[in-house]
């Protein structure tokens, strides 16, 4: 105990103790649960083997009883076409804002965290909100694309299995938006005038500028955007609880919702667990992408 | 001077909102000329340089630039190329790849970069550092990356925007002849934005004085020094800087009676109107040190600084008066010392209008 009060005295391993304590908490918190998912993704588990922790072991039968469903692929396609599209959509807008408010006119900073409500509302809440905009019968959104003569006759967003999917993607994309266009600021916020002003005189043309000079030089920033957006597009559960329930007939269905249908719906607990365990690895994948990106900080 | 004007403005004026930034500005730059602006800070030489670039727009009057009027063009199209106070490196990008920045976005063939980038590299001595990225150079390594990247180009005009500030004193002494000699050896026209009248009057054939926006004076170093047309130009130029002394015309008209203990009487060569009001400047290069039968005045020594090749001597009036010595001193702080003034070189001003009286 000395020992310990002396370190924090002399300052000689304290580094260490403030490292342990975020370690012990990482590992408690995230780490155990973590590792009892995966553990519990390769057991028999059913009501009554509950809290117990020694279960039988059936290797692999979990995973193979999952990939012989036959909503498994498409439940699958749908989280890449999720993931995709909300990244896409997010980083499209969010770049297009930042670039927007980087004019700095009046009332731009006061604008751009305006725009920052969306990111602070909870999902369940801009889910409520959606399902009025998406409304087949007087939804604003159709009302919007019927009188630009975009469509003909109403989408019944939330229950056509054609548009189901999408209605959540167009609510994530506008909740996620407001994050990658903060983050994207500060990148372009980053990046100095004269070096724009150098590559006008250099003779680059607004496009050219944007490919030769913006871009290469937000190259961490959006890495660590896209990543991120990544793993809260790969957590994003609120909005299909909200909207579509990933219904109808699975048309709407992603596996973090799937994971969750099957583990406290259907009380599956071993095959929820092992989607869980196949999604650490998309997620393990967007955390190293993530992490690389941010140590390849390039700066003058 | 008969060569043709590379850069001609005329009645050039530039407002942010209310404030008159650029008042007026006639400028004629004959091709190869070395241009300097100097002014003090806020004076408008930085707006004027980059309005001449198209960074900034202009509110009023025309520019040309090898007799094209370029008033209304963005600046990639004005054929000019600028060096940065920042230096304004892509720091994404290595040495060569921002040496051919231009080219590549003329979409010249990649065979032909390589080897331009060599050949800059090589006349600037970058070439050992080619592929290293600008965080690994240097403070004037960087400078001459900014150098390289504008003559890659053969543009029209060369700018420089303050280009030595962020340099230790040594290597400014050393890239300002470089310059120069680039300058010399390219056959450029150059504009030259400077808050420092050394580098102005070292470098330049020409020099533009700016003040508050308007242009002061313009003509070769060596006329700004001997014939400034105004009080702030005359203070501006040399260093250190000249000596102001309040004084009044004698009855006579040929002499001047100084405002200062004695009230000593200085021979003039100017006509001037008898008993009018004048401020005299004289620099501190021309008044010498003499026995005292043989002196105009004499002052107390309040402060000597030495700095080997010159002694900076402070005499005790007010105003203040300075002199500069290139002999070794022989008197001590606290001494009376005799001072002759060179009267030819003596400098009047009407101390209402502060123009010169010649």
């Amino acid at each position: 105990m000395r020992r310990i009060m002396m370190s924090v005295v002399d300052g000689k391993g304290f580094d260490l103790i403030l490292v342990g304590a975020a370690l012990i908490f990482l590992f408690l918190f995230s780490g155990l649960p973590l590792l009892y998912n995966i553990l519990m993704s390769f057991q028999e588990v059913d009501m009554f083997s509950l809290g117990k922790f020694f279960r039988p072991f059936v290797g692999l039968d979990n995973y193979r009883a999952l990939l012989s469903q036959p909503a498994f692929w498409p439940i699958m396609w749908n989280t890449i076409v999720f993931v995709t599209c909300s990244i896409g959509g997010q980083f499209l807008v969010g770049f297009s804002l930042a670039l927007f408010f980087n004019l700095n006119f009046v009332g731009s900073t006061f604008i751009r965290g305006l725009f920052l409500v969306s990111w602070v509302m909870p999902g369940l809440v801009v889910g409520a909100i959606w399902n009025w905009i998406l409304a087949g019968d007087f939804g604003v959104l159709n009302y919007f694309l019927e009188n630009l003569g975009i469509i003909d006759e109403k989408i019944f967003w939330r229950s056509d299995i054609n548009y189901s999917l999408w209605a959540v993607i167009i609510t994530n994309i506008w909740l996620g938006t407001a994050f990658n266009m903060i983050l994207l600021s500060v990148g372009l916020a980053g990046i100095p005038e004269d070096v724009y002003e150098a590559a006008e005189l250099d003779g680059a043309n607004a496009i050219q500028r944007l490919w030769t000079i913006t871009l290469p030089m937000m190259r961490s920033t959006i890495g660590a955007v896209v990543s991120l957006g990544l793993i809260f597009t790969l957590q994003q559960f609120d909005l299909f609880a909200a909207i579509t329930s990933g219904g109808p007939a699975n048309s709407s269905n992603v596996a973090q919702y799937w994971a969750w249908e099957l583990s406290f719906r259907q009380y599956d607990f071993a095959k929820g667990a092992a989607i869980s365990t196949l999604m650490i690895f998309f997620v393990m994948f967007a955390a190293i992408v993530y992490v690389r990106s941010t140590k390849h900080e390039v700066r003058g | 001077m008969t060569s043709p004007l590379q850069i001609e403005l005329k009645a050039v004026n530039k407002y942010y909102g209310n404030f008159h930034a650029l008042k007026n500005i006639d400028l004629a730059v004959p091709s190869g000329t070395f241009v300097a602006l100097v002014g003090p800070s806020g004076c408008g030489k930085s707006t004027l340089l980059r309005s001449l670039a198209g960074l900034e727009e202009t509110s009023g009057g025309k520019m040309e630039i090898a007799g094209v009027d370029v008033t209304d063009m963005p600046p990639r199209k004005r054929d000019v190329a600028m060096v940065f106070q920042s230096y304004a490196l892509y720091p994404h990008m290595t040495v060569a790849q921002n040496l051919t920045y231009s080219l590549r976005i003329q979409k010249v063939a990649k065979a032909e970069l390589r080897a331009a980038a060599e050949k800059v590299a090589a006349s600037i001595g970058l070439t050992e550092l080619l592929d290293r990225y600008p965080r690994e150079l240097s403070g004037g390594q960087r400078q001459r990356v900014a150098m390289g990247r504008a003559i890659i180009r053969n543009p029209k005009v060369f700018l420089f925007d303050e280009p030595l500030s962020n340099l230790d004193a040594s290597l400014r002494v050393q890239m300002r002849k470089e310059i120069r000699a680039l300058h010399d050896r390219l056959g450029a026209t150059t504009v030259y934005v400077t808050h420092d009248q050394i580098e102005a009057m070292t470098m330049a054939d020409h020099v533009v004085v700016l003040r508050a926006g308007v242009i002061e004076q313009q003509a070769s170093p060596m006329t700004l020094y001997e014939r400034p047309t105004s009080k702030f130009v005359a203070g501006f130029i040399g260093s250190p800087a000249m000596n102001f002394i309040e004084g009044k015309i004698c009855d006579n008209g040929t002499s001047v009676m100084l405002e200062m203990a004695g009230a000593p009487k200085l021979d003039i060569v100017q006509k001037v109107t008898p008993n009018m009001p004048v401020t005299v400047g004289i620099r501190p290069e021309h008044i010498r040190v003499a026995p005292s039968e043989e002196c105009d005045f004499s002052l107390p020594v309040t402060l000597i600084e030495t700095t080997g090749t010159m002694s900076y001597v402070s005499l005790g009036t007010a105003p203040e008066l300075s002199l500069m010595l290139t002999d070794r001193t022989v008197f001590s702080v606290g001494d009376n010392i005799g001072l002759v003034v060179d009267k030819a070189r003596i400098h009047l001003f009407d101390p209402k209008t502060e123009q010169a009286i010649t």
